[in-house]
């Protein structure tokens, strides 16, 4: 249907959605899209964005004091830990687009969104993986779901955003988030 | 006008070329779903696009030809 209609870079993708053998996104397109609606400019996208990093690393951070094993705590230490370099990351983006910068206090001090990464919930999250929390590579699968369904928010917000440079910066962000990916990815590869 | 679609050849590719366009060149690749919103809802390539098979035809626009689109 598309070709001859001015589409000339197509590609059928043999075998479909059960050929992926990544990670996968849940949800409607229209999930978690809420969390942006107040995104009128790059700035309050970025705001937004270290919000739900913010949610993430909060996770993590509790769960160092709900697991019982060494290992668990250590890992979910490591998450916590990387989320303080996405933090970052934004903040530096933040600085790049906007002509007045803010420091990361501020960052912190601004509303943090009840929700993490991804867009869904805590329980969402735990329900749909239902994860092993002592259990490293389940803890490290968990995460990596999360940074899945990050990049599809993200994608998704560029994909409706129609202020000015506003589509931008979600698509800078979501390619943050592939880069996420195939860190966790590697670093699963490596202990399994 | 009909017949130039016969012509315009698709390729197919695996899902593992899929994935390395998409890790090289994010941006300019759209991931398209073509399939039912509820087979969309239970799983789906992450920032894949949807638009479903029967609604393609009036929601062309929505698509830069300029872009590579992977379909599936």
């Amino acid at each position: 249907m598309l070709s001859g209609k001015g589409f000339n870079k197509l590609y059928n993708m043999s075998g479909g959605i059960k050929g992926w053998q990544s990670e996968v996104a849940i949800g409607d397109a229209d999930r978690g899209l809420e969390l942006f609606d107040g995104a009128l400019t790059t700035e309050d996208a970025l705001i937004i964005g270290f919000g739900l990093e913010t949610g993430l690393r909060d996770f993590y951070l509790s769960m160092i004091e709900t697991v019982t094993s060494e290992e668990a705590k250590k890992m979910f230490t490591m998450l916590a830990d990387i989320e303080i370099l996405h933090q970052d990351r934004i903040v530096e983006l933040y600085t790049e687009v906007s002509e007045k910068p803010i420091s990361k206090e501020e960052f912190l001090a601004k509303e943090v969104l009840p929700a993490m990464e991804g867009g869904l919930s805590v329980e969402e999250y735990t329900s749909r993986f239902q994860p092993d929390m002592e259990n490293e590579i389940d803890i490290l699968s968990l995460a990596l779901s999360i940074e899945a369904q990050a990049l599809d928010l993200y994608s998704r917000a560029a994909q409706n955003a129609t202020k000015p440079g506003v589509a931008e910066i979600f698509l800078t962000i979501a390619s943050e988030e592939r880069t996420h990916i195939n860190h966790l990815t590697d670093y699963i590869s490596r202990i399994s | 006008m009909k017949w130039k679609q016969f012509f315009t050849p698709v390729k197919s590719i695996s899902s593992s070329e899929a994935k390395g366009m998409v890790e090289q060149d994010g941006d300019d690749v759209i991931l398209l779903d073509v399939r039912q919103p509820q087979e969309y809802e239970a799983a789906h390539l992450p920032g894949a696009l949807l638009i479903p098979l029967g609604e393609l035809d009036e929601r062309l626009d929505e698509l830069d030809p300029d872009k590579s689109i992977i379909v599936y």
